[in-house]
């Protein structure tokens, strides 16, 4: 790591604890955001005069955490599309335009004059980015906020999908909360959206606690590029990672990457208590079906005696909470009740 | 006389299978004993020993499967794409007189990966038809083109337009490539093509074996058959025809044997480069030019090369499987360089 790049870590270390310092506690009033409001976004300083009138997303994920924060009103246009959008996001949704179901072009995205660029994913917007660069957005007076989940301890220029050099943690989503409801001066929203959110975890942690896990292992299993050959699964410090610790659950796979292939060879003989399969609605391998990813469990000569598949311990998880977004609460309270269902002494 | 002859002949050929299948048989084992996870040789042996025979040793099931269907059908179908691509390159390179030509040459692996990427990005079939089905479909289509161009430019004599037809087919394939990945891929997608396109042997189960095995004796056979007109064939087609080969009907017959056997190998595995185009060299410094010799010698060293590269892409970084192509072309040429080397010395 470079030296800038490490203090400017160093200083949104520093930031983050200032705001956690700073940010209320649930019960007090929220403050309004005094701007102009500056702040660090993953080594990118962004200004605001005042709160986003118009905001176009790139990610799901941003999409649906604005929503939460009750701005559908400020959003102009989305992009990106993993599957539908949440239920209670329906009507908001339509009618908000959806610039493109994958990555939007740069001038679709400027088209909108937003005052605000809210992005999931860095390599979107980053130094290669897919859309543009936040350089080439910045010249154009566009800030871009990136979700601190996919910058802040991770390395998007190793592995495909990027590495994480710290454990994923469940604080940058909550940062992402609070730094956005910020920006749109809606921090009493802000705050009462994360008090729920660590209250639900809180709950899903104590839920499984009774259980008095001992040496319980866990694989995540997103996909695969054929079904037979070695599959794409959550690695050990990913949002997975950090399903599975706040469950006390050991995640078997020992890479950094956050979405590594790992032979089918190793996974059997690590032989996991459970197996979580992802689902999806993207249709491009055959493993993309969780039934297929089943009938392989099933099927096959080596993994169909692993005693997860034998005693049935497989837990069908939606492929989106196992990315840093709101889903992600979604996904432990699902993993901590099938967990408290499951007969793990077998 | 001709009974004493034939005598000798079949013990001479039965003295050099027999060495032959014990060295492959040892490559095989050392692919099975060595993997990601450690499994003892005795328990490999056991496992062998119980399928084989029916031993009855009492194991566990998982240790077993991983042997039985992971390791063994990987060392097999390594042995089968190895010993195929080397016999391709050697075939193709006395055909066309070219020291560079390689089985990919006629267009093969450009329309084994148009036909893999139609299928896993553009979603034609949309799940049910499997990759390994995709890139064989596009590998026949881009080896038909190139095979029909060569024919209508009149490739009487001519290896040139062979080869030439083979780049422009080759070109063409991947441009399409490029514009369906540019077109409509996220990064996501693009990734998974190319894990396997550099080559990846992990999906390989039996009915991989029951397939790439037949295809690799059947192109041995038909390839080992023609040895005397290949060796006509490295004086040129004119002076082969002089000799007496029927030029027209064994060139069309051999590069369609080994487009298909590429073809298979390729939708099997992906395409593993350096094999093809190295391995025939290789062997040609060892045994020499006469295809008698050639032919067995490459397959069996095109074998045990990509065992070899198989266990070392599993085992070279702890928990992680490299592309096998990487490894084929990162352990090949530096072998390679010492071979050319050595052969200069040594005149």
């Amino acid at each position: 790591m470079s030296l800038p790049r490490f203090a400017v870590l160093l200083a949104s270390l520093g930031f983050s604890a200032l705001t956690l310092a700073a940010s209320p506690a649930p019960l007090n009033p929220a403050p309004a955001t005094k701007y102009p409001l500056t702040l660090d976004n993953c080594g990118v300083p962004l200004t605001f005069d005042k709160a986003p009138g118009k905001a176009v997303t790139i990610g799901q994920s941003a999409t649906e955490i604005l929503y939460s924060l009750g701005l559908a009103d400020k959003l102009v246009g989305t992009s990106l599309w993993f599957n539908n959008v949440l239920p209670q996001f329906q009507e908001q949704n339509a009618r908000v335009p959806r610039l493109a179901d994958n990555d939007p072009s740069f001038e679709a995205v400027i088209n909108k004059r937003p005052d605000l660029v809210a992005v999931q994913f860095e390599w979107m917007v980053g130094p290669q980015g897919v859309v543009g660069t936040r350089q080439q957005f910045s010249e154009l007076k566009i800030p871009t906020y990136l979700m601190p989940s996919d910058c802040e301890g991770k390395d998007n220029l190793v592995g495909a999908d990027g590495t994480r050099l710290r454990p994923f943690s469940v604080d940058s989503l909550y940062k992402t909360v609070d730094q956005l409801a910020q920006i749109f001066d809606v921090q009493a929203r802000g705050a009462e959206l994360t008090a729920d959110l660590r209250s639900r975890l809180a709950k899903a942690q104590a839920s499984v606690k009774d259980k008095q896990l001992k040496d319980a292992s866990v694989l995540f299993w997103f996909s695969s590029a054929d079904l037979q050959v070695d599959p794409y699964v959550a690695g050990r410090k990913g949002v997975p990672a950090l399903m599975a610790s706040t469950l006390g659950l050991r995640n078997i796979v020992e890479s950094d990457e956050e979405w590594p292939t790992v032979g089918w060879e190793t996974i059997a003989k690590a032989n996991p208590t459970i197996l979580v399969l992802a689902r999806m609605d993207r249709r491009r391998f055959p493993a993309d079906d969780f039934q297929k990813k089943l009938e392989f469990l099933k099927a096959d000569p080596v993994t169909k005696n692993m005693d997860a598949v034998k005693h049935n311990r497989i837990v069908i998880l939606d492929a989106q909470a196992m990315e840093a977004t709101i889903r992600t609460f979604d996904g432990i309270e699902e993993l901590a009740n099938a967990v408290d269902h499951f007969d793990l002494h077998k | 006389m001709t009974a004493v002859f034939a005598g000798r002949l079949l013990r001479k050929i039965s003295l050099h299978t027999a060495w032959v299948l014990a060295v492959l048989l040892a490559a095989i084992i050392a692919g099975i004993a060595i993997g990601e996870t450690p499994i003892s040789l005795s328990l490999v042996f056991q496992v062998l020993a119980n399928k084989l025979w029916g031993a009855g040793f009492v194991l566990d099931p998982i240790d077993e499967g991983i042997v039985w269907n992971y390791r063994l059908t990987r060392a097999l179908v390594a042995a089968a794409c190895g010993a195929g691509l080397a016999i391709s390159g050697v075939v193709l390179q006395s055909l066309l007189r070219n020291p560079l030509a390689d089985p990919y040459l006629l267009g093969i692996s450009a329309g084994a990966s148009t036909g893999a990427v139609l299928v896993a990005i553009i979603g034609i079939g949309a799940g049910a038809i499997s990759l390994s089905a995709g890139a064989f479909a596009g590998a026949v289509a881009a080896f038909a083109l190139v095979a029909l161009l060569a024919r209508s430019t009149g490739a009487v004599s001519g290896s040139g337009q062979i080869i030439l037809a083979g780049i422009a087919g080759s070109q063409l394939f991947n441009a399409l490539t490029s514009f369906l990945i540019t077109k409509s891929a996220n990064s996501e997608q693009a990734r998974g093509i190319m894990f396997w396109l550099l080559g990846n042997l992990s999906g390989v189960r039996w009915q991989s074996v029951t397939l790439a095995v037949p295809v690799v004796l059947i192109g041995l056979a038909v390839c080992l058959w023609h040895r005397r007109s290949l060796d006509a064939f490295m004086f040129g087609s004119d002076s082969a025809a002089a000799l007496g080969v029927p030029v027209r009907r064994v060139q069309a017959i051999l590069i369609a044997t080994v487009a298909l056997v590429t073809a298979v190998m390729v939708s099997l595995v992906g395409s593993i480069g350096f094999v093809g185009l190295v391995v025939p060299h290789a062997a040609r410094l060892l045994v020499g030019v006469r295809h008698g010799r050639l032919i067995p010698v490459s397959a069996l060293a095109g074998a045990i090369f990509l065992i070899a590269a198989d266990v070392l892409s599993r085992t070279a970084i702890k928990g992680q499987v490299l592309p096998v192509g990487v490894i084929t072309a990162l352990i090949g040429a530096p072998v390679f360089a010492v071979i050319l080397i050595k052969a200069k010395g040594g005149r």
